[in-house]
C-alpha cells in the first residue's frame, strides 16, 4: 500500500476532528489559564501578620472614624467604625481606597524646587532666606491641629497664620459677621431638625461628616426615625440630593438669594415663624422673575418649611441672602439649628490682605490642592501628592495616609467638640517631612505636636468634661488618669464633648442682607481634597454611569 | 443547617454614594486598568441610577445596586457551563465560581439575566508598590476567566475558620458580613440567612414592599430588593415580550 500526501491530510484531518472529542483540547485550554496566571509580572499580596487598627482618616478636615486592616506592617484595607457615634461606620466612598494613595504614581517623592529635583537643606535655606525678606504667612486648611498650633507660635513673632475655610465653613461665615462667634466653632444640630432645607448643599452627596445626616435620611426612609423629617432641596440642576429629597425645587442658576428672601417674606408676612426678622426689599413677583417659580409655588414652599419646625436651612456657600432665612427661622442659637459648640471666640485674618508684603508662603498640606495664594513671596507647599507644578516654587513631600501621628479636631458641621488621635500606623515610603517638623528644624524652640498632644489630652481629662467612645462608652470622669485618656484615643476611640446648651448664640438683623450668586453644588469626588483619586475611585468614574469625570466635568 | 444566603436592599435607602463599589474593588483585588471602559472592566457590584421617566418637579431617580443575583433554582449560568466552573453551593446557597476550572468561553455571560457577570480581559496590573495594599485574603484576579459577587467568600472562610477553631460548626452571623454591606453609609443592604424564619433579613424579604428583578423567570432569586415607591417596583419587570418566561 502506498502512502500518499492525500492519505497524511486525511489523517491529519481526521485526528484533528478526533481530538475534539476527548478532552485533551479542553484539558490544554484550562491549564493555559492556570499556567498563565503564574507568570513572575502577576502581583502578589502582601504576606506577613494581619492586625486590625483603629484610628481616623486624615486626608480630609472630616476625619472619619476607620478601621485598618495590616498586614506585614501595610495597611490593606479600610472600613468604618460603626460603633463611632458620628460616622456610625460610614466612610466618604473615597475613604474605602485611601490605603492606595501612598503607592500612588502622583505621590511626591522628592523635595521639588521650580519642577526640579532639590533637597531638604536647600529648602530650609531658601526658606530662611525668604523669612529674612518679609513676615511669613502660613496658610492652614484643617485648623484646631496641634499642629496649627506649632503654625501660631511660629509666626507669633515673624508674621500671621491665616486659615483656609472648606466649603462647609464658609456657609457658616455670614453667621460669624453677625453674631462675632468664629464659623470654625458653629455647627448644624441635624438631629433634632425636623425640616432641612438645602441650597445647593450636596446633603446626601458628600457633604459633612459621611454617615451622619445620610444616617438620619436612611432612618427616616426605614420608619425607624420621624417618618416626617423632611428634605428640601433647592437647585438649578438635579443631583443626588435633589434626586432622592422630600421636595426639590428647580430654580433659575444664581437665584437662590432671591429665592431665601421671598421665602423669609412670605415667612413674616403670614406670621408663620415665631422670630421675626427685617423684611426683604424684595418684591414676590421680582423673587417670581429672578427664580422662575410662580408666587403660589413660593407660598406653598414657605408653609412648607414652616409645617414642621425646627427648620434649619444648609446653604453650600457664603450666600448672605441664604443665611439669613435661618434668622428668620429663629434656627440660629436653637435646638434643631445652627449652634455653637465650643466657647473659643479666636478668628483669624483673611488672607488676602496678609500675602501682600509677606517675605515667604508655607502652605500646609491639608489645604486643597486648588488654594493658588495670590502673592509674589516664594510659596512653600507641603503636599504628599502633587498636583501639578507651577502652584508653588516649592513643592515639599509631606507624609501620607497614617504616615505620621496627628490629632483630629471637631468636624466642620459638626454640632458638638469631638477629639482623637490618629496614630502613626505605617513607616513612611519616602524621605518625607511635615510641615511642623519642617519648622521645628528651623527653631528648635518650637512645640512638638506630641507634647501638644499630650497637653491637649491633659486639658480634657482636667475638664472631667464628656465621654470617650472606645468598646464602651465611659465619662471622662470616671477615667483613672490623662495618660488613660490619652492611651485610649491614640487606639482610636473619639472623646465627644457635652452638647451645647441652647441658646448659646443669639443674632438678630436690622436689614435684610443682599444676596450674592451661589457656586453650583460639588460632589464628593470634587470637594476631595487631595489633589489625586485612587485609582480605585478612578475605575469607578470610568465604569459606572455614578460619577462624572472631573475631565468631562470640566470640559 | 444548610443556609441560604442572600440580601435585602433598600432602595429608599440607596443614595447612589458608591461606597459599596469602592469596598467591594477594593477587598476582592480588583484592579483599576486604565485600558478597562464600561464593558471591559470589572465590577462585581455595580450601582444604576434609574429615573421613573417624569419630568420637571415629578421627576425622581433611584439606585439599584446590580450584583450576581444567586440564583437558587435553574440557576442560568450553572446551566451552561460546559467546565462544571460554577456550582450552587448546598451548605450556603451560594453560586460559586472557581476560576481555575472556567476556561473562559463566557456562555454564562450571556446565560445571565442580570448581566452580572465580568470576564477579565487583561493580568491583573498596579502602579509599582502598589501591590502592597492588597487584600491577603483574596487572590487577584485571574485573566482569561469569568467573575461575579460570590458575597465575599474569603469572609465566609474566615468565618469558618474561626468558628472551627473555637470547637462550633455554625459561625457566628457577626464575623460573616460581605464587604458591601460593611460599608453601606445608610445601612442599606441587609445581608443574612434566608432559611432561618427568625433572621431579619429572611423576614424582610418576605415583606410587601420586597421584590426581586425578573422574577417572572423562576430563577429564584436570593437578593432581593424594597422599596415604597410603586415606580421602583414596577422597574422589576420591564413589560418586554422577550423576556417572558414561564415560572415552571
Amino acid at each position: 500500500m502506498k502512502l500518499t500526501r492525500r492519505d497524511l491530510f486525511v489523517w491529519g484531518a481526521g485526528a484533528a476532528a478526533g481530538l475534539a472529542f476527548t478532552p485533551v483540547p479542553w484539558k490544554l485550554l484550562d491549564d493555559t489559564s492556570i499556567w498563565s496566571q503564574n507568570w513572575p509580572w502577576i502581583p502578589q499580596p502582601t504576606r506577613g501578620p494581619v492586625d486590625v487598627k483603629q484610628s481616623f482618616c486624615t486626608l480630609c478636615p472630616r476625619g472619619c472614624a476607620v478601621k485598618i486592616r495590616m498586614a506585614g506592617g501595610w495597611p490593606v484595607g479600610v472600613a468604618g467604625v460603626s460603633a463611632n457615634p458620628l460616622t456610625h461606620g460610614a466612610l466618604c466612598p473615597l475613604g474605602f481606597g485611601a490605603h492606595q494613595l501612598n503607592w500612588h504614581p502622583k505621590r511626591l517623592r522628592a523635595v521639588r524646587h521650580n519642577g526640579v529635583p532639590s533637597s531638604w537643606d536647600a529648602a530650609r535655606s531658601a526658606f530662611v532666606k525668604a523669612c529674612t525678606q518679609g513676615p511669613v504667612v502660613i496658610i492652614d486648611g484643617y485648623p484646631g491641629r496641634a499642629a496649627s498650633q506649632v503654625f501660631e507660635t511660629f509666626t507669633e513673632k515673624r508674621g500671621a497664620y491665616v486659615i483656609a475655610l472648606n466649603p462647609e465653613t464658609r456657609a457658616l461665615s455670614p453667621y460669624e459677621h453677625w453674631t462675632g462667634v468664629p464659623a470654625t466653632v458653629l455647627g448644624y444640630d441635624l438631629e433634632n431638625a425636623k425640616t432641612i432645607v438645602s441650597f445647593g448643599a450636596p446633603l446626601l452627596d458628600g457633604w459633612g461628616i459621611p454617615g451622619r445626616f445620610t444616617r438620619l435620611w436612611a432612618e427616616r426612609a426605614a420608619g425607624i426615625r420621624d417618618p416626617e423629617l423632611r428634605l428640601i432641596d433647592i437647585e438649578d440642576s438635579l443631583s443626588h440630593t435633589a434626586a432622592k429629597a422630600s421636595k426639590w425645587v428647580s430654580v433659575k442658576t444664581g437665584s437662590e438669594g432671591a429665592l431665601a428672601a421671598a421665602v423669609a417674606r412670605i415667612l413674616i408676612e403670614e406670621r408663620l415663624v415665631a422670630a421675626q426678622g427685617p423684611v426683604p426689599r424684595l418684591t414676590l413677583a421680582e423673587a417670581s422673575d429672578q427664580t422662575g417659580l410662580t408666587i403660589d409655588a413660593m407660598r406653598d414652599l414657605a408653609r412648607m418649611i414652616a409645617a414642621k419646625p425646627p427648620a434649619v436651612v444648609i446653604g453650600n456657600d457664603e450666600n448672605p441672602g441664604v443665611a439669613g432665612l435661618n434668622v428668620v427661622l429663629g434656627a440660629v442659637g436653637a435646638r434643631g439649628g445652627i449652634v455653637r459648640r465650643s466657647k473659643r471666640s479666636k478668628s483669624y485674618a483673611s488672607t488676602d490682605a496678609l500675602l501682600a508684603n509677606a517675605g515667604a508662603v508655607l502652605v500646609d498640606s491639608s489645604v486643597p490642592w486648588d488654594v493658588v495664594p495670590k502673592t509674589d513671596a516664594e510659596c512653600f507647599r507641603f503636599a504628599a501628592w502633587d498636583g501639578g507644578s507651577g502652584r508653588a516654587d516649592w513643592l515639599l513631600p509631606a507624609p501620607g495616609f497614617l504616615e505620621e501621628l496627628t490629632d483630629v479636631p471637631a468636624a466642620p458641621t459638626s454640632g458638638f467638640e469631638t477629639y482623637g488621635i490618629a496614630a502613626q500606623l505605617t513607616k513612611p515610603i519616602h524621605e518625607v517631612q511635615s510641615a511642623s517638623q519642617f519648622l521645628a528644624s528651623i527653631d528648635p524652640a518650637l512645640p512638638t505636636p506630641e507634647q501638644l498632644i499630650h497637653a491637649r489630652c491633659a486639658d480634657l481629662f482636667k475638664s472631667r468634661a464628656g465621654r470617650v467612645y472606645a468598646k464602651e462608652v465611659r465619662p471622662v470622669a470616671s477615667l483613672e488618669s490623662a495618660q488613660k485618656l490619652e492611651e485610649q484615643l491614640s487606639a482610636g476611640a473619639i472623646w465627644i464633648g457635652d452638647p451645647p446648651a441652647p441658646g448659646g448664640l443669639k443674632c438678630e438683623l436690622k436689614e435684610w442682607p443682599q444676596g450674592i450668586a451661589t457656586e453650583p453644588s460639588r460632589d464628593w469626588s470634587a470637594t476631595w481634597p487631595v489633589p489625586i483619586l485612587p485609582p480605585l475611585a478612578t475605575k469607578l468614574y470610568r465604569e459606572s454611569a455614578l460619577r462624572e469625570a472631573p475631565d468631562r466635568r470640566t470640559a | 443547617m444548610t443556609a441560604r444566603y442572600g440580601m435585602v436592599i433598600d432602595l429608599d435607602r440607596c443614595t447612589g454614594c458608591g461606597a459599596c463599589m469602592m469596598a467591594c474593588a477594593s477587598e476582592n483585588n480588583t484592579p483599576a486598568l486604565p485600558q478597562a471602559s464600561p464593558r471591559t472592566g470589572l465590577t462585581p457590584l455595580l450601582v444604576r441610577q434609574v429615573s421613573n421617566g417624569e419630568n420637571g418637579a415629578n421627576h425622581r431617580e433611584a439606585f439599584i445596586p446590580i450584583m450576581c443575583m444567586q440564583c437558587e433554582y435553574e440557576t442560568p449560568c450553572v446551566s451552561v457551563c460546559p467546565q462544571q466552573a460554577v456550582e450552587v453551593d448546598k451548605a450556603t446557597g451560594i453560586v460559586m465560581q472557581m476560576p481555575q476550572r472556567c476556561l473562559g468561553c463566557r456562555y454564562c455571560m450571556t446565560a445571565c439575566p442580570y448581566h452580572a457577570r465580568y470576564f477579565n480581559w487583561w493580568d491583573p496590573a498596579w502602579p509599582a508598590g502598589m501591590e502592597k495594599s492588597l487584600n491577603p485574603g483574596v487572590a487577584v484576579r485571574m485573566r482569561g476567566v469569568v467573575e461575579k459577587c460570590n458575597l465575599c467568600h474569603g469572609r465566609l472562610h474566615a468565618a469558618e475558620e474561626k468558628a472551627a477553631v473555637n470547637g462550633k460548626r455554625e459561625i457566628d452571623p457577626a464575623d460573616y458580613v460581605p464587604a458591601c454591606v460593611e460599608a453601606c453609609p445608610t445601612g442599606a443592604i441587609h445581608f443574612g440567612n434566608l432559611a432561618d424564619p427568625s433572621d431579619p433579613v429572611s423576614q424582610e424579604s418576605r415583606s410587601p414592599d420586597a421584590f426581586r428583578l425578573l422574577a417572572r423567570l423562576g430563577t429564584q432569586p436570593k437578593v432581593y430588593y424594597k422599596s415604597k415607591e410603586p415606580w421602583v417596583k414596577a422597574l422589576a419587570e420591564p413589560a418586554s415580550g422577550r423576556m417572558e418566561v414561564k415560572n415552571v
